[in-house]
């Protein structure tokens, strides 16, 4: 409903529709998740009545949804493992570069260093596949 | 290290929604009269759209997706809802039917099968063939249309799907026979004025069936049709007429 209600800030000229509704669900899951016992975020098993794959009503869907699943997926391991970890935990995991830092006991500017770093590698990975519009 | 060093520094934790509020309110301030910060961002940004692509689907209990939309249509009588939220949404436009004038004067020197393919298009701006009208998600970004069979290909057919927002474009085909010893299907894309382009060589599998990944975007053709040709290669130009055909527009 949030992002219903906010249909209009969607601005075709900054990236996909697909690609600003995955943001605007992902920032409300780690809104979600930041405000449950505070800093202590947890890996939360879906139930089992609620994680099912989805019925394959269009095959083709499915082929281009794997075909550029496949390919970020490649585009994240093709990183050095200190870049693709600063990546999990500011994107997937929400965490905040100075808590980044904390955690790799490293600077914050090399934190921030390896976060452009990896974006800008992804960028190319994912342009040079052609599958995936970056 | 400058100011405007130290805030470039940070456009990509800014990008990645890793700053605190007060941190990224003064990124995003920067770089709203910043050219090229906002040009970093926008590049960055782009790749950080991407990476939830990247997440393994999962599917939502039937009941939430009624739960939304019973409360999309109870929130329309509030007057919080943005009135021209659906407008703000871009959809492609739709092309116009193709015009054959010109064709003839630029015919170019190809076989008697280039000009049959040309005359192939002239026969479905008639409206000669069938072909299904695209079926859009929201924003357009895939197109589906069908190749029907004809003659000694009646029982063949395909389905193209134009991934417009990649650009390519997955055809299925079903029903092949068998293209000979030493031959191989081969697909052309048509525009309205000018020469069948090559767009992927096949052989189907022993059931007739073969998926072919076309990598380029049918936007500019109006037909995609397929040809029987000498392998392993194909053919520059198509040296048949086609049987299998549709419009892709």
């Amino acid at each position: 409903m949030n992002v219903w209600n906010h249909a209009a800030s969607f601005d075709a000229h900054r990236g996909s529709l697909r690609a600003w509704l995955l943001t605007s669900v992902r920032n409300r899951c780690i809104d979600y998740l930041r405000g449950r016992g505070g800093r202590e975020r947890q890996e939360r098993e879906l139930q089992p009545e609620v994680a099912y794959a989805l019925s394959p009503t269009d095959p083709w869907r499915d082929v281009a949804l794997s075909l550029e699943r496949t390919a970020v997926r490649d585009a994240m391991a093709s990183l050095p493992a200190e870049q693709r970890q600063v990546i999990e935990l500011a994107y997937f995991g929400g965490y905040t570069h100075a808590e980044i830092a904390d955690m790799a006991r490293v600077p914050l500017g090399t934190v921030k260093g390896r976060m452009r770093l990896a974006l800008e590698k992804m960028g190319s990975y994912l342009r040079g596949r052609g599958l995936v519009d970056v | 290290m400058s100011d405007h060093e130290e805030l470039e520094s940070s456009v990509a934790a800014w990008v990645l929604g890793a700053l605190d509020g007060d941190e990224a309110e003064t990124v995003r301030s920067h770089t709203e009269g910043c050219p090229t910060c906002r040009e970093v961002a926008a590049g960055l940004r782009r790749v950080v759209g991407a990476l939830p692509l990247g997440v393994d689907e999962v599917g939502p209990p039937a009941r939430l997706r009624e739960r939304v939309l019973a409360a999309a249509v109870a929130s329309r009588e509030s007057p919080a809802l943005p009135p021209a939220a659906r407008a703000v949404i871009p959809r492609p436009k739709v092309p116009r039917p193709t015009s054959l004038a010109g064709v003839g004067r630029r015919m170019p020197a190809y076989t008697a099968a280039a000009v049959a393919l040309i005359a192939l298009l002239t026969g479905i701006v008639i409206g000669d063939v069938a072909f299904h009208a695209p079926q859009s998600p929201p924003a357009s970004q895939v197109a589906r249309f069908t190749l029907a069979g004809h003659q000694e290909m009646a029982g063949a057919q395909a389905t193209v799907i134009d991934l417009k927002r990649d650009g390519l474009v997955l055809v299925d085909f079903r029903g092949l026979p068998p293209p000979g010893s030493g031959r191989v299907y081969e697909v052309w894309l048509i525009p309205a004025k000018g020469n069948p382009v090559r767009a992927a060589v096949f052989v189907p599998d022993s059931n007739g069936a073969k998926v072919v990944l076309v990598n380029q975007s049918v936007d500019g053709y109006t037909v995609m049709a397929v040809t029987n040709e000498a392998g392993p290669d194909g053919s520059q130009a198509p040296t048949q007429q086609p049987q299998l055909y549709g419009n892709v527009t």
